[in-house]
């Protein structure tokens, strides 16, 4: 089970999939793109976690499980480990990852007239709202695969994933 | 060497989502029902156990007569049990981890619904191959 991929390849496919399910699939109903995403994202991270867990002793409890995702899942899933874990000790926990891998390539133009030399640009410069938009459809799907990893180790909880700065990424999950 | 041996898997939803008699001795009805009978019993006591420790590997949680059940548990909490008459728990170890690995193949299906009964033959036949050749 261990044959390797190139990161980039991984990127563009995820990308691909976002903006076929956001363009050609729903494209009049941006909930429906965005929870059928969500849903691919549960059964992957059902998989991953079953399948990182084999050589690991269970988890005893909760935060255990949290710390599992903030580092051996992270790093497995994107070469480093969470930046940042804060939790308000009743059930919120917010992830924060500083450079969230799969959202480097994704700038969001704050200076429309100045010409940037950015990297592969995907959202057009349009209004901040709709490239926001483009670029939480983005989110799901890392949404989806922590909401399927907790689920099948116990612990069900709802996601959601906030980028005020890119490519600072903040999760949060609420059980 | 004949001994008699029933294995199931049991989903974290307490669904029995395999079941197999890989055993080498003769079959008999009635003990194929009894056999299912214990393991089912012995789902309680796992759930007992299974909290109290990280190890995925619990031994000998059961007895009947001269039958002793063994649980794998997985971080998924699926239970992989083992109802057997030996006393080889270096075997049984060997065995719990190579399904286990079987299991995560099967998981990684994206056509396999989690929690779903395991149909695939030839993961029948690699299991019982498994049991011939650790138990």
């Amino acid at each position: 089970m261990g044959r390797e991929v190139a990161e980039t390849c991984m990127e563009g496919m995820i990308f691909e999939m976002v903006s076929t399910y956001s363009t050609r699939f729903y494209a009049t109903k941006p909930e429906l793109a965005a929870r059928r995403i969500e849903a691919i994202g549960y059964q992957v991270g059902l998989q991953l976690s079953e399948r990182y867990t084999t050589e690991r002793p269970r988890f005893s409890d909760h935060l255990e499980a949290i710390k599992f995702i903030c580092k051996d899942f992270w790093s497995e899933l994107f070469n480093k480990q969470i930046d940042n874990l804060r939790t308000n000790h009743r059930g919120t926990f917010v992830l924060q990852d500083n450079r969230f891998r799969w959202l480097t390539r994704v700038r969001i133009n704050s200076l429309p007239k100045k010409m940037d030399a950015s990297q592969h640009d995907p959202s057009a410069p349009t209004p901040d709202n709709k490239t926001a938009q483009a670029t939480s459809m983005h989110l799901y799907f890392p949404c989806g695969i922590i909401r399927g990893a907790l689920s099948n180790l116990g612990i069900p909880c709802a996601v959601s994933a906030d980028i005020s700065n890119l490519p600072a990424c903040e999760i949060n999950y609420i059980l | 060497m004949a001994n008699t041996a029933c294995f199931i898997i049991v989903s974290r939803n307490d669904i029995p989502i395999y079941e197999a008699e890989v055993g080498s001795a003769p079959k008999k009805e009635e003990a194929a029902h009894q056999h299912q009978f214990i393991l089912h019993a012995a789902l309680d006591i796992v759930q007992d156990l299974a909290w109290t420790t990280s190890a995925m590997f619990l031994k000998a949680v059961d007895r009947f007569n001269d039958l002793v059940v063994s649980v794998y548990v997985t971080a998924g909490h699926s239970r992989l049990m083992l109802l057997h008459d030996s006393r080889n728990e270096d075997g049984i170890k060997s065995f719990f981890q190579e399904v286990h690995e079987l299991y995560v193949k099967i998981l990684l299906n994206p056509l396999y619904l989690p929690g779903s009964r395991i149909t695939s033959s030839h993961f029948d036949t690699k299991v019982r191959a498994l049991a011939r050749k650790y138990l």
